[in-house]
């Protein structure tokens, strides 16, 4: 006999035990095992344009889709170690002389140079670690272009924003002295106190000191080609240093049509193109010695020192770990010659089979700025990691676009993870949480929407509208790029 | 006993003074149906063929690149919903039913959103077919099936025809437009085909401004780079009817209230007159609520039918000069079933304020003791003296003015009627200006001579010439909005010897970056003295300035900015100049264009707002002179009402002049004189009124960015006179022949 009311409840619950195991089959959408969602995950809400008229409103949040690629689904068992990944803050002194934005109209290399919401950079990372802060990982992997022009400014601002305390972004005279100023003629650049949308005071917002939260959390440096190289393209010369610190900034391109060339642009080039540009239309700057161009040592130095992680030489390239259960390997892929694009050098190679070699039994992560696959030389590392059993994840920054892919040439092959970037849209972090299953070993990713403030909200307003960001090139990537959860 | 006053409408109607009142609800009910078709039509145009035709919201023209390099920039834009390319080709040869045009412009369309509406016949289905302008079809007599040549494409068949808002239509353009599919032409495939402009449609009309700031930010390098938008194209199709359409609309509602105000005065004249008969039926045992609704009843349902006729009929007379000024604008007309909905409401009001105004000085003369009402039915006032009372016309002057508040009521809606007039020959005479004299747009120079800036001293010493100076003149968008077309004008030296808008508020330019903007801007673009303005130049270019000064400007619909010439050469070394050349007093025109011609010049008159669109103005015209008319009848009805009043009024001392020898032109003298004195001061008034209160209102309602002058010359001023004599002459005649009718011994006796 069961007791009156009993048949319903034991019904209900059947059905849901039904619905359970059917998502559990089907392996499509799953929610995190472990830890709730904190208010910026995406997993609970995220910004969307449902409506599709270019206005970000707070929609629903995403739910993982379980990624069976190299390994099939296994119930998870314990969380080993979680991670956050930020990358591509490109913090910049948006006021500087020595920013190339004039060039952005010539196309590559120096392509989205300008951004309507780059006065927010400090803010945006500033709400982007208050968020990372609220997951309370285990470490966080910056993964590089921390910075925009390889300024010195930028770069003590950048790591006192990831260490917390006052901000003070402004630099040059008091006040914003930029591109954005309504009284700018050019209409390539957005002007928020004239342009739609209008922001009046915006600008003053962007100069106004500010708190910081701060990580609070172990962090790790990654070197970007933004944190060694100007514009993230050229070495330093002393005229561009003279140009940083000085008190002319160019405001429009000499009467030329030429492309700049693709790769490769040496000292001799930058100059004669710099001797041309200052021969063109200039604008009077307030100097500041803080703009001084950082050379790639002082970068790393710089970020050694704040980070009080990434052991020695000329080189960025160090590991370390997470726990009992994993350990990470950074690679520095910056072409010191200049260059956007990433060079793994013979003795990286060497290093990585070294370093994989010293690893134990724990899994294995690597991390660099530029994506190993895209780099030169990056598929001698790749096959080095191939070999590995115990390498789980590659990750990098560097194309601003979200995307997961697998890779398995031998062995049981890893993930290849490449993250968005804070400068644009969509303007988030990503966390990533390593879980021992019963057959193997799972990567819960999701991303991270900065926290929410005026200033950050805004930002992440214009990246979106910018016609020139990652809305229309899809950097926010596909949804399985995003949340996921990755077998292996 | 009689029965209840209101379900006798028709039996009111048989009688002269029903027909009379009548009559006036059909005089007010035409001029509100012609004016709410006019206006109706007008100001609701584009919006209607904008819709229809899926006008796009942002049009992008730019030099000739292929549809791939464009479309990677527009794509990228936020708040997207469509695109689609267009390749304009001028100056095309066309030919269709025996006539031909050189000056054309063969818009070559591809697949997507079109942006035009097919009015007649069907869009393009592939090669081989045209579609052409209504405006060009109208003037070729056109039809769908017919076969155009199209340049080297040889003869395609006429599939269809459509309106484009655009622009406006052939022939107030130069260009007038077909449109064939981009099928079949040999022209590259697929991303690489030519384009040079694009037609984009956004999801949230209202975040436009958004879009088009990133449109901008992507246009770098993207030649004779023009962005238009919905609002824009408004602003240019409007441009093109702009004041006059303006004014149109503006009259419309000054003279539905002269009609609401006349039909209340007439209600109450009645009811005023039948003070007797109510004070018979109160004393009769009606009530004064049954009284009143009786009243009010009665008078609706006897205005209900010269109200609808009146209102149907105005709309039927509009229609047509309307709907050819759509036609020439690209634009729509209402459907009939819009109309009607539409006159619904006047007609509604009308018969409500017929009741109203009927049923409400019942509901207070009722509210007097009967013996009262009964003992002051025909009660006649002190004499006064009056001017030559002794003769016959002043004899109606005396009659006339007896009831001072009757004689207040007359000449109140008399002067009202009378003062429309006035501003209908304000109207046409400033149109008339618009069209060929420059000084009606603030212009103070009668020519201009295509010769480079340097040689403007040259003209300067041509004989009769008083001054000459080069001018500058550039069509460019603002800068922050990218929506409000500015037309940039600059002299070299003092602009307002040239050009002098009146100064609203700041002062002239002094120095290179200043400008003084007209108030039709400023509105626009929020600018006040010391606010920046930024302009696009047509080369892509920016020019700022800093407002110092804002002018009530006419042309260009108040968008205009005088400047120096210094900014606007640095800014686009490449504009364009003429030489403006201002006459001496009493200079011979003729010698002066034969030298400039010797100089190798050009001489251009320096036209009006409408340059040589003619026809344009001739339909505008006709749509006033139509209007006018309109009132014309009004003014005559108003004056036979009054005389009508006054001979009721004053029957029995008519008839005593009647039995006492007077003849029938004897007392067309009397009622003259009683027409005169109600007329006279009306004109007195209409006068003041025109030019105090209904001309200001109406210049403020048109165009609040100028100071029009809407003042009529001597001349129309004494037509006025004349059409007043004669309509009380006339009013004066029938009413005299009506009482001629009657028996002079029943007159006498209801004394």
């Amino acid at each position: 006999m069961t007791a009156p009311g009993a048949r319903p409840l034991c019904l209900l619950l059947v059905a849901a035990a039904a619905i359970a195991v059917v998502l559990a089959v089907r392996g499509t959408d799953a929610a995190p095992n472990t830890r709730s969602a904190p208010s910026s995950s995406t997993l609970a809400a995220t910004w969307t344009d449902e409506d599709g008229n270019g206005v970000l409103e707070r929609g629903p949040g995403e739910r993982m889709v379980a990624r069976t690629d190299l390994a099939p689904r296994s119930a998870p068992e314990r969380t080993l170690a979680l991670l956050a990944q930020i990358t591509d803050a490109h913090m910049r002194d948006e006021e500087s002389p020595a920013r190339p934005t004039v060039l952005d109209r010539l196309g590559g290399p120096f392509s989205s140079t300008f951004r309507p919401q780059e006065a927010l950079t400090p803010q945006t990372l500033a709400q982007a670690a208050a968020a990372v802060r609220r997951l309370r990982p285990d470490a966080v992997l910056e993964t590089g272009d921390l910075v925009d022009n390889a300024q010195e400014n930028e770069m003590r601002t950048a790591l006192s924003v990831l260490r917390g305390g006052r901000i003070d972004p402004d630099s040059g005279a008091p006040g914003y002295e930029g591109p954005q100023s309504s009284s700018n003629p050019d209409p390539l650049f957005y002007r928020p106190a004239v342009d739609a949308p209008r922001h009046p005071g915006l600008l003053a917002l962007a100069e106004r000191a500010f708190r910081s939260p701060g990580l609070a959390a172990p962090w790790y440096p990654v070197l970007g080609n933004h944190d060694a190289l100007v514009a993230g393209e050229v070495p330093r010369t002393p005229a561009l240093e003279r140009l940083a610190v000085g008190s002319r900034a160019p405001v429009r391109l000499p009467e030329h049509s030429g492309e700049l060339p693709r790769r490769g642009i040496g000292p001799r080039v930058v100059d004669a193109e710099l001797k041309r540009t200052l021969a063109g239309r200039t604008r009077r700057v307030a100097p500041d010695p803080g703009r001084r161009l950082l050379s790639p040592g002082e970068a790393i130095r710089r970020l050694r020192a704040a980070s009080g992680h990434g052991a020695g030489g000329e080189r960025l390239d160090y590991g370390f770990d997470v726990g009992k259960h994993l350990r990470v390997l950074v690679l520095d892929l910056v072409d010191r010659r200049g260059g956007s694009d990433g060079v793994v050098t013979g003795s990286e190679v060497a290093w990585l089979r070294r370093a994989l070699a010293r690893a134990g039994q724990r899994y294995v992560m690597v991390v660099s700025h530029q994506p190993l696959q895209s780099s030169e030389n990056g598929e001698l590392a790749l096959r080095v990691l191939d070999r590995d059993p115990r390498v789980v994840a590659v990750l990098a920054g560097h194309t601003h676009r979200n995307q997961i892919r697998a890779r398995r040439r031998s062995g049981p092959g890893y993930w290849l993870i490449n993250t968005s970037s804070l400068a644009d849209y969509p303007q988030q972090t990503r966390a990533i949480r390593l879980v021992q299953t019963r057959g193997g070993v799972l990567l819960e990713t999701w991303m991270v929407d900065t926290a929410s403030g005026e200033a950050a909200d805004t930002a992440r307003n214009l990246a979106y509208l910018d016609a020139q960001g990652g809305r229309p090139q899809g950097f926010a990537g596909r949804r399985i790029d995003r949340n996921a959860l990755l077998y292996r | 006993m009689r029965g209840p006053l209101g379900l006798r409408p028709l039996a009111g109607l048989r009688s002269a003074r029903g027909a009379t009142a009548a009559l006036g609800v059909f005089a007010a009910a035409l001029m509100v149906g012609t004016a709410a078709t006019v206006g109706v039509s007008l100001s609701t145009g584009f919006d209607r063929a904008a819709e229809r035709a899926d006008l796009p919201d942002l049009v992008v023209r730019f030099h000739e690149r292929t549809r791939g390099d464009v479309d990677r920039r527009i794509a990228a834009l936020p708040n997207l919903e469509a695109r689609s390319y267009r390749l304009e080709v001028n100056d095309v040869p066309i030919r269709a039913r025996g006539q031909s045009r050189r000056r054309t412009a063969v818009e070559v369309v591809g697949r997507g959103r079109r942006g035009y509406a097919v009015v007649s016949g069907t869009d393009l289905r592939g090669p081989g077919e045209v579609l052409m302008e209504r405006g060009l079809a109208r003037a070729w007599e056109a039809r769908v099936g017919d076969r155009v040549r199209v340049g080297r494409l040889g003869a395609l068949r006429l599939a269809g025809i459509v309106v484009a808002p655009d622009d406006v239509a052939y022939p107030l353009i130069s260009r007038p437009r077909v449109w064939i599919s981009n099928t079949g032409l040999g022209l590259p495939p697929g991303d690489r085909a030519p384009v040079n402009s694009a037609l984009v449609w956004v999801r949230d009309r209202s975040r436009l401004d958004a879009t088009l700031v990133q449109a901008r930010a992507v246009g770098f390098g993207l030649r004779d780079l023009r962005y238009a938008t919905r609002n824009g194209l408004r602003v240019l199709v409007d441009r093109a009817a702009g004041i006059v359409i303006a004014l149109l609309v503006a009259f419309s509602l000054v003279a539905a209230g002269a009609a609401c105000l006349m039909l209340g005065a007439s209600a109450r004249a009645d009811v005023e007159s039948r003070l007797t008969e109510i004070g018979v039926m109160r004393a009769s045992g009606f009530s004064r609520r049954g009284l009143a609704s009786g009243f009010a009843v009665r008078a609706a349902l006897a205005a209900a039918g010269p109200a609808g006729l009146g209102l149907c009929l105005g709309a039927l007379i509009a229609h047509s000069p309307a709907g050819r000024l759509l036609d020439v604008l690209s634009e729509l007309p209402p459907s009939p079933r819009t109309l009607a909905g539409l006159l619904l409401v006047p007609f509604t009001g009308m018969v409500g304020l017929v009741a109203i105004t009927a049923g409400w000085p019942a509901w207070r003369a009722a509210s007097r003791p009967p013996a009262e009402l009964l003992r002051g039915g025909d009660l006649a006032p002190r004499p006064r003296r009056v001017p030559w009372s002794g003769t016959a016309a002043g004899l109606g002057v005396r009659i006339a003015t007896a009831r001072p508040v009757r004689w207040l009521a007359t000449v109140t809606v008399l002067a009202s009627a009378l003062a429309v007039l006035i501003l209908m020959l304000g109207l046409s005479s400033f149109l008339s200006g618009l069209q060929d004299d420059p000084g009606s747009l603030g212009r103070r120079y009668q020519l201009t001579a295509s010769l480079p800036a340097e040689r403007a001293p040259e003209v300067a010493r041509i004989p009769g010439v008083e001054a000459a100076q080069a001018r500058y003149e550039d069509e460019g968008f603002d800068s922050f909005e990218l929506g409000e077309p500015v037309k940039l004008i600059a002299f070299r030296g003092d602009h307002t010897e040239f050009e002098s808008a009146p100064l609203k508020s700041g002062r002239r330019i002094r120095g290179r970056a200043e400008a003084e903007v007209g108030l039709g801007l400023a509105d626009a673009l929020g600018l006040r003295v010391g606010s920046r303005l930024a302009v696009q130049l047509s080369a892509g270019r920016e020019a700022r300035f800093r407002v110092v000064g804002i002018v009530r400007a006419i042309d260009n619909d108040g968008r205009v900015a005088y400047v120096h010439p210094a900014r606007l050469l640095l800014a686009d070394p490449g504009i364009a100049s003429t030489v403006a050349v201002r006459l001496a007093a009493g200079a011979d025109r003729d010698a002066v264009e034969r030298r400039l011609e010797e100089l190798g010049a050009r001489p251009r008159s320096a036209a009006g707002i409408a340059g040589g669109n003619g026809r344009f103005l001739g339909i505008l015209a006709g749509l006033l002179r139509l209007v006018a008319g309109v009132n014309a009848l009004v003014c005559f009805y108003a004056l036979l009402q009054a005389l009508g009043v006054v001979a009721r009024e004053r029957r029995s001392t008519l008839a005593v002049l009647r039995a006492g020898g007077a003849s029938r032109r004897m007392l067309g003298v009397v009622l003259a004189g009683a027409s005169a004195a109600a007329a006279v001061p009306a004109l007195l008034v209409a006068l003041a009124v025109e030019r105090y209160l209904l001309g200001p209102l109406v210049a403020r309602l048109a165009a609040g960015y100028a100071s029009l002058p809407l003042r009529p010359g001597a001349a129309q001023l004494a037509l006025v006179a004349s059409v007043v004599g004669l309509l009380c002459a006339a009013a004066a005649a029938l009413t005299a022949r009506a009482i001629a009718r009657r028996v002079v011994a029943a007159d006498l006796r209801e004394r």
